[in-house]
């Protein structure tokens, strides 16, 4: 299926969920809009263009890439890598703490690209740890979170 | 006499240590952010702006403007020895000036680069010092109809100038406003879209939204590609252009400078489209039109000049009118509502020592980017030289600690994710995030400013048309978001006529 033909269909569904939601809380009309009247108003447009992007994309005599295309030969795996560890981050931050985890997760992104040895990714994570933990807890105060080690 | 003494008491402001301190590392972290491809001064201004909290507003606003031009003298570095742009707005730097150092000239394009940066920018500031004063002036004239119609004609003209496709650009505006209006509604506080999760009720944040949709977004693609820039090995020489670079340049320069100012001032404009309009008009006028595109100088003078000029162009409507013209000013608008002051034309009259004391800043942070660029490109290009492998890692955990540190909560570091992954899809199916975010910031003021013209008409529509400037914004913006439809309307007939 050609892109702008799914994106076009994904925005049309986004826009009638929207505008569903939006009546729920009450539009209200053009003399007295309501809280629903400017995501109901959005939602037309974006179903509207959605619309007519489908319609071009299906006219188009030129060819589209494929959503296959769209990842091949790319290091998509790496994406996948970086988004799980990082919403396992996320998830894990206030119970573990910042500088186990931010190691932890530091030791993991440096071999993503290249393997370089251990070691060097040990250091520098360790490096990265203390660095980040100096400049934004002590200096600039950001509270982040102990978690299992009180700092 | 007024404007000097307004100018003596800026300087006067902008010159106390810590404000010249945190001048300095604003220009200084936007230079860094504009010579290292993969993060924008957008993605900068995002992950600084909660370190800012603790500063006072001038001072918050002075660094985090002194990123966003300084990002703009950076970016000329990477197009100019890497052929990789450190930024949008130094694209059309590559063209020119990768070919001038290919040919031994580095010295020169980077010279050329940081001088026609600096008299531009002083050019710029002097446009935005005679146009601030009568502009606000205007803008006091401005109620809530007028306010919504130029905001609909800020949104229509940055979709309508967009560079990708216009229909999927008024689609993300869409995305934008729709998004805006997550969490309690301003006026009757009714929860809009928040599907019985507490976090959402005040709505989605804008830093999180930003550096995910333009910081982990980008890193994601860059890791994806796993592209290597390799740095052209040639000395950098005489960074100081000979008599005959000036000769050739000064005019593109001059030209430059005007034509960035004012598209800079324009809603939807900006120092990417100065840029790439400068390079058109050098090319065109030029005498020798066929040396573009293999190192004429010009091609280099003319844009870095346009797209500085363009940067403080972009702070008139933003601080008159309380219009940010493009995403950056857009992002730096939500910071200053974060510090409690409203850009508009109040906004020299409550606070005239933020408007002048950034003012005078931005000409305080141009000398010392002219000074901090010349002697330090040698370490620039040390800098392009750390392992993509150590840097994005880095800048994924600057987004995070950046997002966090807004409420302390995780939930903004889900949020700042969750855009990452759309913004990395909207790069697959060839979407724009800008749009996105400018109908995002803009969106709540939108709204308000709707809501007032139609409660003060009493529900009369017909007040945004008996007032001209609100009739004329409304007209023009209607009009813009009707023709890509027209367009497609014609497209289609003509195509079916042809297959007949």
């Amino acid at each position: 299926m050609k892109l702008d033909v799914l994106s076009g269909i994904f925005w049309l569904v986004m826009a009638i969920l929207v505008c569903m939601e939006s009546a729920r809380v009450d539009v209200g009309s053009f003399k007295s809009p309501g809280p629903g009247f400017l995501p109901f108003v959005a939602a037309l447009i974006l179903g509207g263009f959605g619309i007519v992007l489908v319609i071009n994309a299906v006219l188009k005599k030129t060819r589209q890439d494929s959503t296959t295309n769209l990842w091949k030969g790319l290091g998509w795996h790496k994406v996948i890598i970086i988004l799980a560890s990082l919403i396992a981050y996320a998830i894990l931050l206030p119970s573990v703490g910042y500088l186990v985890l931010t190691f932890a997760l530091m030791l993991l992104l440096f071999g993503i690209i290249e393997r370089p040895r251990f070691w060097v990714r040990l250091v520098t994570a360790l490096i990265t740890v203390l660095a980040t933990y100096l400049v934004f807890y002590m200096w600039l105060n950001v509270q982040l979170p102990k978690g299992l080690i009180d700092f | 006499m007024d404007i000097l003494h307004s100018l003596f008491y800026g300087f006067s402001i902008c010159i106390q240590p810590d404000n010249l301190l945190f001048c300095f590392v604003g220009v200084l972290v936007g230079t860094l952010v504009g010579v290292l491809p993969g993060i924008g001064p957008i993605g900068a201004i995002s992950i600084l702006l909660p370190a800012t909290f603790r500063m006072s507003p001038i001072s918050a606003i002075i660094m985090l403007a002194g990123i966003y031009y300084g990002a703009m003298y950076g970016g000329s570095t990477t197009s100019i020895l890497v052929n990789i742009p450190g930024e949008a707005a130094s694209v059309v730097t590559c063209l020119d000036g990768y070919e001038m150092a290919k040919k031994g000239k580095a010295g020169s394009a980077l010279g050329m680069a940081a001088f026609g940066s600096f008299i531009a920018g002083t050019l710029g500031l002097i446009g935005l010092v005679f146009f601030a004063a009568p502009l606000a002036a205007f803008g006091l004239k401005f109620g809530p109809p007028e306010y919504f119609g130029v905001i609909l004609l800020g949104l229509s003209l940055v979709t309508y100038l967009s560079h990708g496709s216009v229909i999927k650009a008024i689609m993300m505006a869409a995305v934008g406003l729709i998004l805006s209006c997550i969490g309690l509604d301003h006026i009757q506080a009714s929860p809009r879209m928040t599907f019985n999760v507490m976090q959402l009720w005040d709505g989605i944040d804008m830093v999180p939204l930003a550096m995910g949709l333009f910081g982990v977004s980008e890193i994601l693609v860059s890791v994806e590609e796993a592209a290597k820039p390799e740095i052209l090995k040639t000395k950098i020489r005489n960074l100081f252009p000979t008599m005959a670079d000036w000769m050739k340049a000064k005019g593109a320069i001059a030209r430059g400078s005007i034509l960035g100012f004012f598209m800079g001032v324009l809603p939807g404009g900006g120092a990417t489209i100065a840029s790439l309009l400068s390079y058109s008009v050098e090319k065109r006028i030029s005498k020798e039109p066929e040396t573009f595109g293999k190192g004429a100088i010009e091609g280099v003078a003319g844009p870095e000049a346009a797209n500085n000029s363009a940067t403080a162009g972009a702070f008139v409507p933003f601080l008159t009118l309380g219009i940010p013209p493009n995403v950056l000013m857009a992002v730096l608008f939500g910071a200053l509502v974060m510090h409690g002051i409203r850009p508009g034309p109040f906004l020299l009259v409550k606070h005239p020592d933020v408007f002048w004391g950034l003012v005078s800043s931005m000409y305080v942070g141009n000398v010392m980017l002219l000074i901090l660029n010349i002697p330090l490109i040698p370490l620039w290009v040390q800098v392009l030289r750390i392992p993509y492998r150590i840097l994005f890692p880095l800048i994924l955990l600057f987004c995070v600690i950046g997002s966090y540190s807004l409420k302390n909560s995780n939930f903004d570091v889900l949020v700042m994710i969750t855009f990452g992954i759309i913004g990395y899809l909207f790069r697959k199916f060839d979407y724009e995030g800008a749009p996105l975010i400018l109908a995002f910031v803009l969106g709540p003021i939108l709204e308000l400013n709707l809501r007032q013209s139609l409660i003060l008409s009493k529900g009369d529509f017909s007040v945004f048309f008996v007032r001209p400037i609100s009739a004329v914004a409304i007209c023009v913006a209607l009009l813009l978001l009707i023709l890509p439809l027209v367009s497609f309307l014609v497209g289609l007939a003509k195509e079916r006529s042809a297959g007949a």
